[in-house]
């Protein structure tokens, strides 16, 4: 290793070196040469990608700043929500919750919704470094780049420097959209250097988590996972005392939010991120400096060099084939409705205060029950974009040619068909059904009233048949016209989305509401549970079903025209 | 085993469409129980097109394809139980195991004899433990001939079943071929390849622009085994052109070119030797030259891009 960084060290003092090829960073020496040019590669490989997180950061202030006149007209509807953000429960979601009393537009946006623009930040940030290093040393396309006049450090540099650019834009779009929402310049500043420098310390982190394993799901995995702690210990530290508490400042999700932006405008937390960045880029080039290319620092686990039983038939197959995307889609609407169903106490009590316009998303009359029914197709329609997703994974095995290597074996088309629409049914019904029950424990935990358990279970048991509807209408399409399924099924879970939330605040015409499934089942536990239209949406959901395989057992497999 | 004189694999006037490609242009296949057939065509020539037609994958617009004298479409699950498929560009499950892939297949296909698994899985030198998605393409190749070899089958489809495997690992697939043959098997062996088929196909069928453009054993084909023979002589090699077999002479700068049949490379090379060879290189013809120089123009670009 010495000896092939020493050799190219003296060609680096000849003046041969071509102007676009040579180093470009003030690190110096030869493990750095082609930085500059990476950097350009790069950024022209991400003119979308990039652009679009930062364009999706400042949209979401821009939403935030034009939405929160919209539910509060006036700064004393605003103090009434905002036990939502103060409460401990508030505080676990939305963060430290520092000028509550009274809350202003700019305090109410820094203390309810900037936490997740720190989140998301980190989130870009890992994805970016893992894409550009990691990923590609995975795929051998970073082998083929180094054989170039390229250094050791040169890709990982690169990718550092691409993400300090794309973090400086999010900090200048961010504070400047701030600024548009009539938010004070300091406060709003102060949530843009957060965004950048919370980034940033993401940035570091993921370029160790990418020296650490072979595997680009692997390394971004790992920085998920200590990107959760983070999003954990903040939300224990911030339950426990507003202001946050001594445990919320070992967390790098917290600093951020310890500015106060609009309230004390303290600069001195953000030297925590700016800290963190330079010592996990510093040890990420010393891990790198101790490993070949492609190779990773912890040994890849072998896995199972046989086939256990249950694998051994394609209902097997389809249950392992789905079973990532129920754990991963289940967990996600599990904790989104534990998290609903933890406010209801919050709702009840705001009740009186309320706007008018929140009040008709949940019907006025009996609070708690529309609440519950509202959670219900909330979860549904969550559901109902699992089942999109999983249904999708038949088309995907087909366009890759795993279909056919199936299909040559005595699987009849039906069969493979069913296997995978049995697997994803099973997979929504179980997320409803657990979904119901933890809403259900978390709403009468809070309340402490027993009978909201079980009118929680019913009220997603009501949807499920609706929910199911999608799973009819994406065989059909997949069966009969492939290419169709993913509009056809997204616009489906739009539509069921926009009717759920809005359609209700915006008197649409009663015809767009009939587009959404979830609107047919009564509104369980405000009205009675009614079986006919539960009847017709399950006959639907089947006729789908069988007319989907038909049309699969008729059209060819893997045809490319 | 030759108890049914009906061929395994019939087509006849075969028809596939793709919007405006004519994949299949009147193709005809016909491969005698017990045989490896050799199917030699350049990229994109109809090969895979025709294998998926015969996997029941794909129907097609016109003609009739029998498989084991049933038809592939409507019998596909039934008889897929007789057969193993091995694709050119094999895709696995990134989150499975080669070894769960290979068990899979198998026991999908009905039996999974474990010794005759790890047994091959020991020939090809793979390691079942790894997951797919750190496969490259020759490892994944493996799985699915491990897979496909695995089971006792009666006729083994193969699309251009080596592509990235290295020069020991054709040896052993060789080797499992001719084992498959011994033990009754039918083999369709898809290949752009010639010397590959050469090895091991006892008749061959060489198809191009979706239709099949020569068929019959080696022996009938063996003008078109056409060894091109560059040498550099001592003193300028004359007179080759009288002797039997001699095509295309050039000569220049010490060096001679020449092409010469397959079975008149001896007496061109003693010939040679009178003259002093410094160097010699001899090669056998490419498909395309193949096809160049009896079909008398260079395929279709069509052909070569896809």
């Amino acid at each position: 290793m010495t000896t092939t960084r020493s050799a190219p060290q003296s060609t680096r003092s000849t003046p041969r070196h071509r102007g676009r090829g040579a180093p470009s960073t003030s690190g110096g020496g030869t493990a750095f040469a082609g930085t500059g040019t990476l950097v350009r590669f790069m950024l022209r490989r991400d003119r979308i990608k990039l652009p679009a997180w930062v364009c999706g950061l400042g949209l979401f202030v821009v939403y935030i700043g034009a939405a929160l006149p919209q539910i509060a007209p006036t700064e004393d509807d605003l103090a009434a929500a905002s036990p939502m953000l103060s409460q401990p429960i508030g505080r676990m979601f939305s963060g430290p919750a520092y000028g509550m009393t009274p809350p202003t537009y700019e305090s109410f946006f820094a203390g309810g919704y900037t936490l997740y623009l720190y989140l998301l930040a980190a989130l870009m940030n890992i994805l970016l470094i893992t894409r550009h290093t990691r990923l590609e040393e995975q795929s051998g396309r970073a082998e083929l780049v180094r054989a170039n006049v390229t250094g050791r450090h040169s890709r990982l540099t690169a990718a550092l420097v691409v993400a300090g650019i794309t973090n400086l834009a999010a900090t200048v779009v961010v504070a400047g959209l701030a600024l548009t929402n009539d938010f004070s310049p300091t406060g709003s500043l102060l949530v843009g250097a957060g965004v950048g420098l919370t980034g940033m310390a993401f940035a570091g982190v993921s370029a160790i988590t990418a020296q650490l394993s072979e595997y680009s799901r692997s390394a971004s995995g790992l920085a998920g996972i200590v990107l959760g702690v983070a999003f954990g210990v903040r939300a224990l530290g911030d339950m426990a005392e507003q202001g946050g508490s001594t445990l919320s400042w070992f967390s790098p999700l917290a600093w951020p939010g310890q500015t106060a932006p609009y309230v004390l405008d303290r600069w001195w937390p953000l030297l925590l991120p700016v800290a963190l960045a330079v010592v996990t880029i510093a040890v990420a080039f010393a891990l790198q400096d101790r490993r070949d290319l492609g190779a990773g620092l912890l040994a890849a686990r072998p896995g199972r060099a046989e086939a256990t039983p249950s694998l051994g038939t394609v209902w097997g197959l389809a249950a392992r084939l789905q079973r990532g995307p129920v754990l991963a889609w289940g967990f996600g609407i599990l904790v989104l409705g534990v998290v609903d169903g933890l406010f209801t106490q919050v709702m009840l009590d705001s009740a009186g205060e309320m706007p008018e316009a929140l009040r008709q998303v949940f019907g006025a009359e009996q609070l708690a029950d529309g609440y519950m029914s509202f959670l219900a197709v909330f979860g549904g329609y969550l559901t109902a974009a699992f089942i999109v997703y999983a249904v999708q994974s038949l088309k995907s095995e087909e366009d890759s040619g795993r279909a056919e290597a199936v299909l040559a074996t005595p699987t009849a088309r039906v069969t493979w068909g069913l296997s995978h629409v049995v697997a994803t049914g099973v997979g929504a019904v179980l997320i409803m059904l657990v979904t119901g029950l933890a809403v259900g424990a978390a709403a009468s935990g809070v309340t402490g009233t027993g009978s909201i358990f079980g009118d929680a279970f019913l009220a997603h048991l009501n949807v499920l048949p609706a929910v199911l509807v999608t799973l009819g209408v994406c065989t059909l399409a997949y069966g009969c016209a492939p290419r169709l399924l993913a509009p056809v099924g997204w616009a489906l879970v739009a539509v069921m989305f926009f009717v759920g939330n809005f359609a209700a605040l915006l008197d649409v015409p009663d015809w767009i509401f009939r587009l959404s499934p979830l609107d047919y089942p009564a509104q369980v536990p405000v009205e009675d549970i009614a079986w006919r239209p539960l009847l017709w949406l399950a006959l639907v959901a089947l006729a789908g079903v069988v007319l989907g395989l038909v049309g699969l057992r008729r059209r060819q497999i893997s045809a490319r025209s | 085993m030759n108890s049914t004189s009906s061929p395994v694999i019939e087509t006849s006037d075969l028809v596939k469409t793709f919007g405006s490609t004519r994949a299949l242009d009147g193709l005809d296949l016909s491969v005698a129980q017990g045989e490896v057939h050799g199917f030699l065509g350049p990229n994109g020539a109809g090969k895979s097109t025709t294998i998926r037609v015969l996997l029941g994958l794909l129907r097609a617009d016109e003609g009739a394809a029998r498989l084991f004298g049933a038809d592939p479409w409507d019998d596909a699950v039934s008889l897929h139980h007789r057969l193993a498929y091995v694709p050119g560009d094999v895709e696995l499950w990134p989150n499975l195991t080669g070894g769960e892939a290979i068990d899979l297949f198998a026991r999908l296909r009905g039996t999974l004899d474990t010794k005759r698994r790890s047994e091959l899985c020991d020939r090809f030198d793979l390691d079942p433990t790894k997951k797919a998605r750190t496969y490259s393409k020759g490892n994944r190749q493996k799985v699915a001939l491990i897979a496909a070899l695995a089971s006792p089958v009666d006729l083994l489809l193969l699309d251009e079943p080596t592509a990235g495997l290295d020069p020991l690992m054709e040896l052993v697939f060789q080797e499992c071929i001719r084992e498959a043959q011994q033990a009754g098997a039918t083999v369709l062996l898809s290949s752009h390849i010639l010397a590959q088929v050469e090895v091991l196909a006892d008749r061959i069928s060489i198809v191009r622009s979706g239709r099949v453009v020569e068929t019959g054993s080696l022996d009938d084909l063996r003008h078109m085994t056409r060894t091109t023979i560059v040498a550099r002589t001592d003193r300028p090699a004359e007179g080759m052109q009288s002797l039997t077999g001699v095509h295309d002479i050039t000569s220049g700068d010490g060096e001679v070119r020449l092409e010469v049949d397959g079975e008149h490379v001896g007496p061109v090379i003693t010939r040679l030797a009178e003259h002093g060879i410094q160097s010699i290189t001899a090669h056998p013809p490419t498909l395309e030259q193949l096809l160049v120089s009896h079909y008398g123009h260079e395929p279709e670009p069509e052909e070569v891009a896809r």
